[in-house]
């Protein structure tokens, strides 16, 4: 019987291992280092106390970096949500095409962010047709194209965001009205129901665990929103977001100390916003 | 008349959908020029020059040779190492084992920005900094892999293997020999994730290498510098090599996707 333990153990020793050094150590190390004041070139570093955190909470650029997150969660989230809804209605049915319009609408989900960023990079400036397109229906786009401009920057990225992940999310509201037993819309016809009455009725409120986790996850992932602005715009015009913050300050300035303190901070903050969707979800009132 | 309405929509959205990565391709065949324009675009110039200079001249087949080398690499040891694990926390009883449990489902819920800095400074520490070491171990085994396939186990019956233990069977082999085949469609889903992760992964393989010979393709192409403004042919064709085996994947395995992504939601 010990010796099946010790077998156990020994299987599940490549998690531990790796938990141990590449999860636990660092999330620790990082808290520590948030105290302290280690930057690169600097042989010795000193506890410092709760002073990164006090100097971040009035440092611009981290509270500028905070609002522009946000504005990229609370602009990108419900849009996604909604959209992915409805072209999960869309190809719900069974009718011929469904699988090329299904894999058309997922495949940039797939794609490395990377290119999608890159591609959108081309389509957002000058000779891109979103830009030529932008120029026909008279939106008079910013002179050099729509990521050099502070008015323009975020709110292009957070289309492209919205556009690449929607199919992904539609995949998920297709799994969950899937799950939706048939019976219960046979019996609101039965009922005399119509479509919107079933689809108020059954669907939305069926759908609520899906879209909680659709925008739970969601949340997460939007507020650790780094890849495309690092290489749409480097942070420039008015596009730095917490991570891309972190990044710059960590690695481009080797300021481990307060870039730590820094991933803290928005650790914290993912972790009450995703608390608190879980607790208003829980409302029936809400649909 | 709903119908063709219906029909017009989806056709027009899925227009929407991959219509830039059409323009990709697109451009990824014009000559190496400046500037790109819309004209050049609806041109009929068709040149397979740049794909010719990629892998003749380009940095870019490094790039190529390093995201396959570490994504095969990281795949066979999530194939392997999630599933010894998930088999352990699914059939073993040992010290720690709802703690090691719970470690698991912690680390799929954390955000991941939070150990960019100290992975930065450990990867460093141990030497690992601008090596496939610091692109392969820390990835070898994934949580997500290990709840998938620890899902997996907790709804087989244990009928065969206490029957080969029974027969004397030793534990490794009914590990490979026994659990591993009837875990076949797990693995199948698990391998295809983790490839399609690494392959499209930039911010580690970003953060733990400098040099340009460490570069994966993601990290190459996020990287690259044209000689004077942005080279666009260049760029748009390694993104085209980025997508083919995406694309190769996504038409041969999509079941297994869809069914790896809808898996893990509906068990929350």
């Amino acid at each position: 019987m010990t010796a099946r333990r010790i077998i156990g153990l020994l299987f599940a020793s490549p998690w531990i291992i790796t938990f141990i050094i590449f999860w636990f150590f660092p999330l620790l190390y990082s808290l520590y280092l948030g105290f302290t004041d280690y930057r690169l070139m600097q042989p010795s570093y000193n506890w410092v106390g709760l002073n990164n955190f006090s100097a971040l909470l009035s440092d611009q650029s981290f509270l500028q970096s905070l609002k522009n997150t946000l504005i990229f969660v609370v602009g990108t989230i419900p849009v996604t949500t909604a959209t992915a809804l409805i072209l999960a209605l869309l190809v719900e049915k069974n009718f011929p095409g469904r699988t090329l319009f299904r894999s058309g609408f997922f495949m940039p989900s797939i794609t490395s962010m990377v290119v999608i960023a890159l591609v959108f990079t081309n389509l957002y400036s000058r000779g891109g047709y979103i830009y030529l397109l932008a120029k026909i229906l008279g939106l008079s786009p910013p002179e050099n194209g729509l990521l050099l401009s502070d008015s323009t920057a975020l709110y292009s990225i957070m289309a492209m965001d919205i556009w690449m992940s929607v199919g992904y999310y539609m995949l998920l509201f297709l799994a969950g009205l899937k799950s939706i037993p048939k019976e219960l819309y046979e019996a609101a016809e039965v009922a005399g129901a119509g479509t919107w009455r079933k689809f108020r009725s059954i669907t939305l409120p069926l759908l609520k665990p899906v879209a909680l986790f659709i925008v739970v996850i969601n949340t997460i992932k939007s507020f650790q929103v780094f890849v495309e602005i690092f290489v749409m715009t480097k942070g420039k015009y008015g596009t730095s977001t917490a991570v891309f913050f972190i990044y710059n300050t960590g690695l481009e300035y080797f300021e481990f100390g307060y870039a730590s303190a820094a991933a803290y901070i928005l650790f914290v903050i993912i972790a009450l916003i995703s608390l608190v969707q879980f607790r208003l979800f829980r409302q029936r009132s809400l649909w | 008349m709903v119908r063709a309405i219906k029909y017009i929509l989806l056709v027009f959205i899925l227009l929407v959908m991959v219509f830039p990565l059409f323009w990709m391709f697109r451009v990824s065949l014009l000559p190496a020029v400046g500037s790109l324009s819309f004209d050049q675009f609806l041109s009929s110039i068709y040149t397979f020059e740049i794909y010719y200079d990629i892998f003749t001249t380009g940095k870019m087949t490094v790039y190529l040779l390093n995201s396959a080398l570490v994504g095969i690499t990281v795949t066979g040891g999530n194939i392997l190492f999630c599933f010894m694990v998930g088999y352990a926390l699914s059939r073993y009883r040992f010290i720690g084992k709802n703690f090691w449990f719970y470690s698991v489902v912690f680390v799929l819920m954390i955000p991941v920005h939070i150990i960019i800095i100290p992975l930065y400074l450990l990867i460093h520490k141990l030497g690992l900094y601008d090596t496939y070491g610091a692109l392969i171990l820390p990835f070898l085994v994934n949580p997500i892999g290990v709840f998938l396939i620890k899902q997996y186990i907790d709804t087989l019956p244990n009928s065969m293997e206490e029957a080969a233990r029974i027969d004397g069977a030793g534990e490794l082999k009914i590990l490979f020999q026994i659990v591993m085949p009837l875990c076949k469609p797990a693995l199948a889903v698990l391998a295809i994730q983790v490839f399609l992760t690494n392959w499209n992964s930039f911010l580690f393989p970003f953060i733990l290498t400098g040099s340009e010979s460490m570069r994966t393709l993601p990290v190459g192409l996020a990287l690259y510098q044209g000689h004077q403004a942005i080279d666009w042919p260049h760029l748009m064709a390694g993104s085209t090599l980025a997508v083919i085996p995406v694309l190769l994947i996504f038409l041969l395995f999509q079941r297994q996707i869809v069914s790896g992504i809808t898996s893990g939601a509906i068990k929350q």
